[in-house]
């Protein structure tokens, strides 16, 4: 395990913070991971559906596999596609 | 999840109640404060219909940790 | 851990230290007439002579004794320390022992060895195991599956370059190189206005690369940019191109290393580059200070990256800048400016000084726009061989300046919007006057570069120069 010290004034906790979040949704482009675990890819087209019934846009996205992190290719994919994303279904 | 995070894409991810005691382990290991949200496990034996059901009911919950 | 000792006599010794192995028949005899507890920093099976060793190579005990030299001999008294004596002194020995005719054959004196507790990066390890550091910040635990690179980059400590971890042994390292109490503060950090104690600028120059000898230099750096007439706040939320240029005047230049040489303003310097790094690493984590947050600069400049160099003083047929400033000669100085990038003056034919200052003259002029007038401040780094040529002539640093600002002045009709083509412009008819390009004092000159080139550079400012924005600033640099 390593120690550091702090080199910032302390304001923000030591866990690294989420991203900040926009404002609104509008004008964004959500993507949906789905990350290949078992009738995951069922839940994750509803929410698809929800989204375009709001008028937001979306992109599915599928992990080749659960075991592993996402392939560089498809992170760099999904960077340069959407805004935001939802991933799932983990258990 | 932090893979997107790191490029500068917010994320939430959605797992399973059995998920929980797992998400908070591999988030202490990597430093991480992730946005989830927990649906009851388990999923693999519910019907299509059961599952849009849970996406509908969850919706507006996973929105919420994409914005503001 | 052991326990400390409480009574009698106490010895600490290394194997690898020959005047410990001179004294080892002392040991041997002391430890038959005396209740007397030795304590072996390296090696466990030294010294034969005793057969109740301690094994002390955790130097837990040599620590809390706070030994300095081997052998040491202490006499205790219900864990009180009541007298000691180092290295081999026969009469210091017996006096302490209160045990004559000790080492019959020995010399009657001879010099200890360093021990290993007070070795570097021993005596730090021991300090943080001991709780003794002082040091306040926050631990952050890195957690075991993290790269501790990218922990740092992902938390948004880094300028975008690798960063040195910041542990406690190299902050305690880094913190030796002054005198200075952790805890002082040396500014108020904008935006967030966040205390810069000598701690947290040790902690930032660890991660930029400084070594210890440097930090001095950059927390008189740091001092200098909180001083509120650089105004830091505004060097760093503006639009424009700005960044503090750390100057480097005084002993400590070469004391540490620093390139007041060729390529002087380029890469290739430890200290140049770790020195303004750690400025910036300041502002970006104690103070908050984030591009595309309060950091508005459209484009930047590369030197936000760091900007560091030294005068080279000892050429140069003039004061240096610290001087000018009213330091003493040789005395330790940074002076920060506010500025940016570097535009070529190119001059190889003049070998009078009229016609080199009307070189300048007219490259100063076209700084920000050729109709920008009263302009920004600007900072002239004078290459050796252009400042030959004043040498040659006799000319002081006061005349160059003096003769600068009489050339640096545009006709009124020149600068009114629309004039010369250009919609930039002053809105106010200036028409018959001559407008001076630089404010009285706007302009500085340093001496630096390689001795083969007839190009030196001009340092561009801020529009907002002067008392009512940033200043330049000279801090003394202080141990």
């Amino acid at each position: 395990m390593t120690v550091l010290l702090d080199p910032t004034s302390e304001h923000a906790p030591t866990i690294r913070p989420r991203l900040p979040r926009p404002d609104k949704l509008d004008g964004l482009t959500i993507g949906i991971l789905d990350i290949a675990k078992a009738r995951g890819d069922v839940f994750l087209k509803r929410l698809g559906e929800r989204l375009g019934e709001r008028g937001i846009a979306y992109r599915h996205y599928a992990k080749p596999t659960n075991t592993r992190p996402a392939p560089l290719p498809l992170q760099q994919q999904i960077a340069t596609e959407v805004n935001l994303v939802i991933e799932g279904l983990s258990d | 999840m932090a893979n997107l995070e790191a490029r500068g894409i917010p994320s939430v991810g959605v797992a399973t109640t059995e998920f929980i005691q797992g998400a908070e382990a591999q988030a202490k290991a990597l430093g991480t404060d992730p946005a989830l949200v927990f649906i009851p496990h388990p999923v693999q034996d519910r019907t299509d219909e059961e599952l849009r059901a849970l996406a509908d009911q969850y919706f507006e919950e996973i929105l919420q940790l994409l914005v503001k | 851990m052991s326990e400390t000792p409480l009574d009698g006599l106490v010895a600490v010794v290394k194997r690898d230290c020959p005047t410990c192995e001179l004294t080892a028949p002392v040991l041997g005899d002391l430890a038959r007439r005396a209740r007397l507890q030795v304590y072996t920093q390296d090696d466990p099976s030294f010294p034969e002579t005793v057969s109740a060793r301690i094994d002390d190579t955790a130097l837990d005990i040599s620590h809390r004794l706070k030994i300095e030299v081997v052998p040491t001999l202490i006499r205790l008294d219900h864990g009180r320390e009541i007298d000691r004596t180092y290295g081999w002194d026969r009469k210091e020995w017996e006096r302490v022992a209160g045990i004559a005719g000790l080492g019959p054959n020995l010399p009657d004196a001879r010099p200890g060895c360093g021990a290993k507790n007070i070795e570097p990066g021993v005596i730090e390890r021991l300090r943080i195991r001991f709780n003794e550091t002082g040091l306040k910040s926050r631990r952050i635990e890195i957690g075991a599956d993290e790269d501790d690179q990218e922990a740092m980059h992902e938390r948004g400590w880094s300028d975008g370059l690798p960063l040195v971890p910041p542990t406690e042994e190299r902050v305690l390292r880094m913190l030796d190189g002054t005198l200075r109490d952790p805890q002082e503060v040396i500014g108020l950090v904008p935006p967030i206005l966040a205390p810069a104690t000598v701690e947290k600028i040790a902690i930032n120059a660890v991660m930029a690369g400084c070594k210890p000898e440097y930090l001095p230099t950059v927390l008189a750096a740091v001092e200098a940019v909180l001083d509120e007439k650089f105004a830091m706040h505004g060097v760093l939320a503006t639009t424009m191109f700005v960044g503090p240029v750390v100057i480097v005047n005084g002993a400590v230049r070469r004391r540490i290393g620093m390139n007041a040489k060729g390529n002087a303003l380029g890469q290739g310097n430890r200290a140049n580059g770790a020195i303004g790094r750690a400025l910036q690493l300041v502002i970006r984590n104690i103070g908050g200070g984030r591009p595309q947050e309060v950091d508005r600069a459209t484009l930047g400049n590369p030197g936000k990256w760091t900007y560091c160099f030294a005068e080279d003083e000892e050429g140069s047929c003039w004061e240096p800048l610290s001087v000018e400033k009213g330091l003493q000669p040789g005395q330790s100085a940074v002076t920060v400016f506010a500025g940016f990038g570097l535009q070529g003056v190119v001059d190889q034919k003049s070998r009078e000084p009229e016609s080199l200052c009307r070189s300048f003259a007219e490259s100063l002029k076209v700084l920000f726009n050729v109709k920008s007038a009263p302009s920004a401040d600007a900072l002239i780094v004078m290459s050796p061989e252009h400042e030959r040529t004043f040498r040659n002539a006799g000319w002081s640093k006061a005349r160059v300046y003096e003769e600068l600002y009489k050339l640096c002045k545009i006709p009124g009709e020149d600068l009114v919007m629309g004039a010369k083509g250009i919609a930039e412009g002053t809105a106010s008819p200036r028409a018959g006057t001559m407008v001076d390009k630089f404010r009285p004092g706007g302009l500085m000159i340093v001496r630096a570069g390689g001795g083969a080139g007839m190009f030196s550079g001009i340092i561009g400012g801020w529009s907002s120069s002067g008392p009512r924005g940033s200043t330049p600033v000279t801090k003394e640099v202080r141990n």
